[in-house]
């Protein structure tokens, strides 16, 4: 065991971190759009067809597994023409998935702020938009952050799945390193050390924010 | 359609061979969720002690096996343990690692389950002259258990999707075979449209019932919060 091999470990995996993060913030912003949008059109919404679309959807996708659904958007879309680059199916499909979920952890953080919050602002005259707006929306989403936390430390331990659509990833980069070198344990004893880091960062800074946004 | 065309010519082909891969997946769900369940047990009986070093081991442990992905901790017992001298069929390493990692999971799904009854049932219970054994068997843990049902069935769903992953190491489950499937028809996109369809039908009900579950459980005191209730008569009058 010599400095040089140990360096190349770090190298790899570092170059690695890079690319996890960017499918992490990807498919988080992804996620958070679409669970965002989705739950201020369930909350506002009073088409019945509206709440069964977005049911539709959320069903649909927290159902499968995201391996299954990487697989149906890199390799069956670009068998009817539409390729996707490795890095653009992995935001898109973590990201799509995390929409099914954030949609519901917003759903029912818009739906635990109790319901006087709501007839107050009606009754001082706000329209239900400025009601939602000023006050459901800010309350909803501090409510909302505890769940969002959990999903986000979930989402990076899902990138690690990209690397079977060959997303240079933390995962992809260990496993080319073991390929060439055959160091397995130490490798791959390594990239979980390099999660876990990620992981515990993220958690804390959630529960960071959380701490700051609390209501006295 | 010719997509639906394309799946309905080859699906007496297809789903035969997804069937079989289907009860490799299924054995690996239940198997690792069994296990799981045996090992989260150990680890709150573990945390539950007064002995600090087991409290200590036991969280140590849940914060490793939740903050690490479950494809790494299978590629350290596929390919890493063989090189300590222990060899495992990939199959026995994709049950181990899937229980290793939802045994945490599992863990902090009891251990709310039985934070969740309130602790002056417990006090009651002891002053009321019961055992400390007693008091759990009789008073804490039919409490608890209705908490944890319904979180155990979401749990149980999960590690469904997650037995996917055990492709990665060349367990022959419902994943692998669909790839196999797909680089012999060149119909990616209908091969995996169907594969997530059967997961889909296994998932699906199972998620509706522990929804169910959840909502009949509530305790009263839950079920009738004011607010709330105003809120779904004012939806049940909308809706009527």
């Amino acid at each position: 065991m010599d400095n040089v091999f140990l360096e190349r470990i770090v190298a790899a995996l570092l170059a690695g971190v890079g690319v996890t993060v960017e499918v992490t913030v990807g498919a988080m912003a992804v996620a958070v759009v679409i669970g965002l949008g989705l739950a201020t059109v369930d909350f506002l919404a009073k088409a019945r067809i509206v709440h069964a679309l977005i049911r539709i959807y959320v069903e649909a996708l927290r159902n499968i597994p995201s391996l299954t659904f990487l697989f149906l958007l890199y390799f069956g879309l670009a068998a009817v023409g539409i390729r996707l680059s490795s890095m653009v199916a992995a935001v898109l499909g973590l990201g799509l998935i995390g929409g099914a979920v954030a949609v519901d952890i917003f759903r029912s953080g818009l739906h635990s702020v109790p319901a006087g919050q709501k007839e107050a602002a009606a009754s001082i005259g706000l329209t239900p938009f400025a009601a939602f707006r000023l006050i459901v929306l800010p309350q909803g989403l501090r409510l909302s952050l505890p769940s969002l936390g959990n999903y986000a430390v979930g989402l990076v331990k899902d990138t690690s799945l990209v690397a079977a659509i060959a997303a240079p990833e933390v995962m992809f980069s260990a496993r080319q390193l073991v390929n060439e070198t055959f160091e397995t344990g130490l490798i791959y004893g390594c990239t979980a050390l390099v999660y876990l880091a990620l992981t515990t960062a993220v958690a804390g800074s959630l529960s960071f924010a959380e701490r700051k946004l609390e209501t006295p | 359609m010719m997509f639906f065309d394309t799946i309905l010519a080859n699906i007496g082909d297809w789903l035969p061979r997804m069937l079989t891969s289907l009860r490799t997946t299924l054995v690996l769900t239940v198997g690792a969720f069994c296990l799981a369940f045996m090992l989260a047990l150990l680890l709150e009986y573990l945390r539950s002690r007064r002995l600090r070093a087991a409290r200590l081991a036991a969280r140590l442990y849940i914060a490793l096996a939740r903050g690490v992905p479950i494809l790494v901790i299978l590629y350290l017992i596929y390919f890493a343990l063989p090189g300590a001298g222990m060899t495992l069929s990939s199959q026995l390493s994709a049950v181990i690692g899937l229980a290793l990692v939802y045994a945490a999971y599992l863990a902090e799904v009891f251990r709310a389950g039985l934070d969740a009854v309130p602790a002056g049932q417990r006090e009651a219970a002891l002053s009321s002259g019961l055992t400390p054994i007693q008091t759990f068997r009789l008073i804490l843990l039919p409490q608890a258990v209705r908490h944890t049902i319904a979180p155990l069935v979401i749990n149980l769903v999960s590690l469904l999707k997650d037995s996917s992953i055990a492709a990665l190491i060349a367990v022959p489950e419902l994943t692998l075979v669909s790839r196999e499937i797909m680089s012999e028809s060149f119909l990616p996109l209908q091969v995996f449209t169907l594969t997530a369809v059967l997961y889909f039908l296994l998932a699906w009900p199972a998620s509706l019932v522990a929804r169910a579950i959840e909502q009949r459980l509530r305790y009263p005191s839950a079920r009738t919060s004011s607010s709330k209730s105003l809120n779904q008569l004012k939806e049940a009058q909308a809706s009527a």
